[in-house]
């Protein structure tokens, strides 16, 4: 009889029982639907690559390599280890290394801990014990900065919110943060020959970028298109250290979407004033087998997404971080 | 066989139900009732019905089918347009008319479930 160790608990599960039954009988409150191994509500988290890889027909590639897999499809005759995916991530302790401003309202952070995660995955930052909001991560794993692996994070401030004017100002270099995470899907997970789209608003390039750095590490084939919006001209950030990777790869194409450039600023010849939906109908008209990634306010994501999924995206090569703001 | 098998199984409906839930986003009668922030979560579950609706793997009982459109205020109207966008899906795929005719069947069954009736 195998073991099931559930969020540190330990459960039996009978032979030919699945994990969702399993857990069900021992009294542990997991949603499930169709039981067949579709609808999705019972998808777990579990240590087991192996295991897991034998119950993921369905879901998407970035589920699939975040070990997800169906609880109602899954009879294990070996001990797993199993999460809800939302529980994916530990609570650890950093501390911030270093703090620049680089927008009117945006700051990016760097700090130091250690976490396993996959660049685009968000973490949730806490001021206190109950007070936290998550942030998506622009770094890469395989990046150090004098043999420290850092966390890079893009914080847009907030006036009144809960922790950004903290992070942004009173949270000084050298002291410490509570992390938990890593979470979230929105991974690079793609063919290396399937064309990327990547689009972002505001403070969505950071899991953009790291989903961006991450293709690269793993020398992605196909041309990859990166579209970043900005309200204004000095919303926008990290401009050089992008036109740069467009420099050093010859299937990297960056470009900056101005929504309004109402003082009439000399543009460079990366940015353009355009609608980034128009422009983006316009200039990918067709994107069946692309690969795409859409980051930011949950508005632009939502809106995005139906635009790119009705474009001939396959729904399962669609990632999406979308922001939502808690104040 | 059921036409799920024909079709090629599960790796099949996930390009089929792409086309059929790109079909009712774009059919005014009903998009309104699909158009939702959480398009992941509604994609799986017009998968789960094409599931069942092809004789795939299901354990569907009407109940859940019945729940979720409880307040939904829906007609026969609403229901018809989304069986033509299935039947439009199918004939899309190059489903042999009388297969179609045997799925259409199946989705008949779901009528008093879905309307509540």
């Amino acid at each position: 009889m195998a073991d099931i160790i559930f969020e540190g608990r330990v459960y039996t599960c009978q032979p030919g029982e699945s994990v969702l039954d399993a857990l069900i009988r021992q009294g542990c409150e997991i949603a499930s639907g169709c039981r067949a191994g579709v609808c999705q509500a019972c998808v777990l988290l579990m240590d087991e690559q192996e295991i897991a890889r034998g119950c993921q027909q369905g879901l998407s590639p970035a589920q699939q390599k975040l070990n997800h897999f169906f609880a109602c499809q899954c009879r294990p005759d070996a001990t797993v280890h199993v999460r809800r995916p939302a529980n994916a991530g530990g609570r650890v302790s950093g501390i911030l290394r270093c703090r620049e401003q680089v927008a009117p309202d945006i700051y990016r952070l760097y700090v130091s801990a250690q976490m396993d995660y996959q660049p685009g995955q968000y973490v949730t930052i806490f001021k206190d014990q109950t007070t936290g909001r998550s942030y998506s991560l622009a770094s890469h794993p395989e990046e150090s900065s004098s043999g420290e692996r850092l966390l890079e994070l893009h914080i847009k401030q907030h006036e009144s919110g809960a922790l950004s004017p903290w992070l942004c100002h009173d949270l000084q270099p050298g002291e410490s943060v509570s992390l938990l995470g890593p979470m979230g899907n929105c991974i690079y997970s793609a063919n290396p020959q399937q064309p990327l789209l990547l689009a972002g608003i505001g403070t969505g390039l950071a899991p953009l970028l790291g989903v961006l750095k991450d293709a690269l590490h793993h020398q992605h084939q196909a041309s990859i298109n990166v579209l970043v919006g900005a309200t204004e001209p000095s919303g926008l950030y990290c401009t050089e250290q992008l036109l740069g990777l467009a420099a050093a790869h010859a299937n990297l194409q960056v470009e900056f979407l101005i929504q309004n450039n109402r003082n009439n600023q000399a543009l460079d010849p990366a940015t353009r004033e355009a609608d980034i939906y128009q422009y983006c109908a316009e200039n990918f008209p067709d994107l069946k087998g692309y690969g795409v990634y859409l980051c930011g306010a949950e508005s632009f994501v939502g809106k995005m997404r139906k635009q790119c999924f009705l474009g001939g995206a396959a729904m399962a090569d669609i990632s999406t971080d979308a922001f939502i703001v808690f104040g | 066989m059921s036409l799920y098998d024909e079709l090629g199984g599960a790796a099949a409906i996930d390009a089929a139900v792409d086309i059929f839930y790109r079909k009712v986003l774009a059919d005014d009668r009903v998009s309104e009732f699909f158009d939702t922030t959480d398009m992941e979560a509604q994609h799986a579950k017009q998968k789960a019905f094409l599931t069942v609706a092809l004789g795939g793997p299901n354990n569907y009982t009407g109940k859940d089918m019945r729940e979720a459109h409880k307040h939904m205020n829906l007609n026969e109207g609403h229901f018809n347009a989304v069986a033509e966008d299935l039947i439009a899906t199918l004939e899309e795929l190059n489903v042999p008319q009388a297969k179609i005719d045997e799925v259409i069947a199946v989705v008949a069954t779901t009528k008093n479930d879905v309307l509540n009736l």
